[in-house]
């Protein structure tokens, strides 16, 4: 009886989990966390490799050190703003805005400021990076010439 | 805190649109890379972490950039909407990027791998072709030995002056050369063609038997002596060695033979037993005439002494007489033979000789139906260093004995002719019944005669011989290919002047 009440009376299953709303950005923040491991990881294996007697690998690491430092600013950032909402800003006019640290320190503000300026890492990592490409393929020319060359 | 917000909007908007612009760029680079060795499992890394971070720079660049424009036109809250796919997508991205960077470790393994496969491929490929020109030299080094080989083998056979012979295992015959095509007689196509073997040839059909019997059991013969029979039905006494050679490189059974023509040789052992037994014959005749003649003188001298008287047997007398004489006689031709006779040698010419004998047969009453052909040479002054008396003594035994061949009516040949090496030959040919074969090695006997009893002694052949052995020539008989016998006197040539100065303008 219990058991054709249960199957003829059913009830919510709930069968998919809900999320929270700091997920996304828990989310996000592990993403910077793997990008950084990931950058880690390359410098270690090119030193590894011997690789960075070459300096087109050299500037590969020079670019994964600065998107290091850069996955370090949008870590501090995300930290700051969207995780512990320690800091926010707020548009004066088109060419003011206003850091408000919740603490009222002016220097977390300034931090804040600094950390906003992050395209100063990510746009240096990527040129080293195609440096670095550049000077592969040069190398490689070399190679193919030395090959032709009898 | 109040801050300037244009280093924060220059930066964000300049800077992603440079991010765009240099990851583009490190696309195409990456794609040079690739181009230039597409087997590179490094340069393909880095093609997909630079496709990785182009995506991740326009998805960051596009957000930041319609952020700024959103923020400043005053629609923050449009930006509110779609900043979290903003966000995501850009998560997405880096994450991507990551993803890939993490796998840079096992794409240079890899790469290695190739790299090794590859080196280890050329090197292999070196020795490959290292080996191919070895292989190609030896190759053709090999080829010339066998070339040259081959050619030493061919010559061999071509140029043998023994048969060569190759049958197949069922005896006919595969190759032969030109010695044995000479040999047997036969057109070597009419060989090929007719499938003729090594039996085809042979004189006596079960000598085949015994020889086939023999390659069978032993699988060789060894100097087997045997007759072949010619096209011609002339036969030739040849020595036969072969046998049985199973093949190789999947070629079949074949026997090989090498056959040697023993004709001349035979006959030439034939000779010389000849004339060792008349040696020996001659010496015993020599000593029985010698112990004959003495007694002989003696009845002959007192049967004439008791001639001279008057006696009732003078007719038994004279008829001793007459048979004492022709035991003389005999004994004269045994004393011939064995050269135990006088003799007196000078310069004679043979033309002349023989022109004398013939035109003293030529009136003899057996010689009347006989014709007589004398050929001579233009220039005859054939001197030789002989007996005038002895040598037309030989002459005429040889034309008589011609005379009874052709039963008193036929041709008989006399010819003179002169070689190179100082020789004269005499040939008496007539065309009456020739030898027979069983009698040919006794013709020269002392006392062999095929005439009627009292019809000839049997030593005119035999005295012939002994004088022109003793004139250091040679007499041989042979039948003709036509019809009749031929006897050939060979004589040396005196050393005259004419005869060197001739024999000079000659050479």
């Amino acid at each position: 009886m219990v058991f054709a009440g249960w199957i003829l009376l059913p009830l919510d299953a709930y069968a998919t989990q809900l999320h929270a709303n700091s997920e996304g950005i828990v989310t996000h923040q592990i993403g910077h966390l793997f990008f950084l491991f990931s950058m880690v990881v390359l410098i270690f294996t090119i030193t590894g490799k011997g690789l960075d007697k070459q300096k087109g690998w050299r500037l590969i690491q020079y670019s994964a050190f600065f998107f290091i430092l850069w996955n370090l600013d949008a870590l501090t950032a995300h930290f700051f703003d969207n995780q512990i909402q320690a800091v926010k800003i707020e548009n004066i006019s088109l060419t003011q805005i206003k850091v408000i640290a919740n603490n009222g320190s002016t220097v977390l503000a300034w931090f804040y400021y600094v950390l906003k300026l992050d395209h100063l890492l990510c746009v240096p990592a990527m040129f080293f990076l195609y440096k670095g490409l550049s000077s592969l393929v040069n190398e490689q020319r070399q190679v193919i010439k030395k090959k032709d060359t009898p | 805190m109040i801050a300037s917000f244009i280093p924060i909007l220059a930066i964000d908007v300049i800077g992603s649109v440079f991010m765009v612009v240099i990851a583009f760029l490190c696309l195409y680079k990456a794609r040079l890379l690739r181009e230039m060795d597409p087997d590179n499992a490094v340069f393909l890394y880095l093609l997909w972490i630079s496709t990785g971070f182009t995506v991740f720079a326009l998805s960051r660049s596009f957000g930041h950039i319609l952020r700024q424009f959103l923020i400043l036109t005053s629609t923050a809250e449009t930006w509110h909407a779609i900043s979290s796919y903003s966000g995501s997508i850009n998560t997405v991205s880096f994450m991507l990027v990551g993803l890939i960077t993490l796998f840079f470790n096992q794409s240079w393994n890899i790469n290695e791998k190739i790299l090794s496969g590859r080196k280890k491929l050329e090197e292999t490929h070196i020795k490959l072709v290292d080996l191919n020109q070895t292989l190609e030299h030896k190759v053709v080094e090999r080829t010339e030995k066998l070339t040259s080989s081959e050619h030493k083998a061919r010559r061999i056979f071509e140029q043998s002056l023994d048969t060569i012979l190759v049958t197949d295992e069922k005896f006919n015959i595969s190759e032969i050369n030109p010695a044995g095509v000479t040999l047997t007689g036969y057109k070597k196509e009419d060989m090929l063609a007719n499938q003729m073997g090594l039996k085809n040839f042979l004189a006596q059909g079960s000598e085949w038997k015994r020889i086939k019997h023999l390659l069978e059991t032993r699988e060789y013969i060894l100097n087997d002596e045997t007759d072949f029979l010619r096209p011609d039905y002339s036969q030739i006494r040849v020595l036969i060695t072969g046998g049985v050679d199973y093949g190789a490189f999947g070629c079949g059974k074949t026997f090989h033979f090498i056959i040697k023509d023993i004709n001349d040789k035979r006959q030439m052992e034939q000779q010389i037993a000849q004339a060792d037994k008349l040696a020996a014959l001659g010496e015993l005749s020599a000593g029985v005439a010698h112990e004959i003649n003495n007694p002989l003188g003696i009845i002959l001298g007192y049967t004439q002494l008791m001639l001279k008287e008057d006696s009732e047997f003078e007719e038994d007398l004279k008829t001793i007489e007459k048979h004492v004489k022709n035991c003389k006689t005999v004994v004269s031709d045994l004393l011939s033979f064995s050269r135990k006779g006088t003799l007196e040698k000078s310069l004679v010419n043979v033309a002349i000789i023989i022109d004398g004998v013939v035109k003293f047969l030529a009136n003899h009453t057996d010689f009347r139906n006989v014709k007589i052909q004398l050929k001579r040479l233009k220039k005859d002054r054939l001197m030789i260093y002989g007996n005038e008396q002895e040598l037309s003594q030989v002459i005429i035994n040889l034309m008589i004995n011609a005379c009874h061949a052709v039963n008193k009516k036929g041709t008989i040949q006399v010819a003179i002719k002169k070689t190179g090496d100082n020789q004269i030959f005499i040939t008496v040919k007539d065309n009456g019944t020739g030898i027979r074969k069983k009698h040919f090695s006794r013709i020269f006997d002392p006392f062999f005669t095929t005439k009627p009893v009292g019809q000839g002694t049997g030593l005119g052949l035999s005295v012939g011989y002994g004088i022109i052995r003793r004139h250091g020539g040679d007499i041989t008989a042979r039948n003709r290919k036509e019809k009749g016998a031929a006897f050939t006197i060979s004589l040396p040539l005196a050393l005259t002047k004419d005869n060197i100065k001739e024999d000079r303008s000659n050479t």
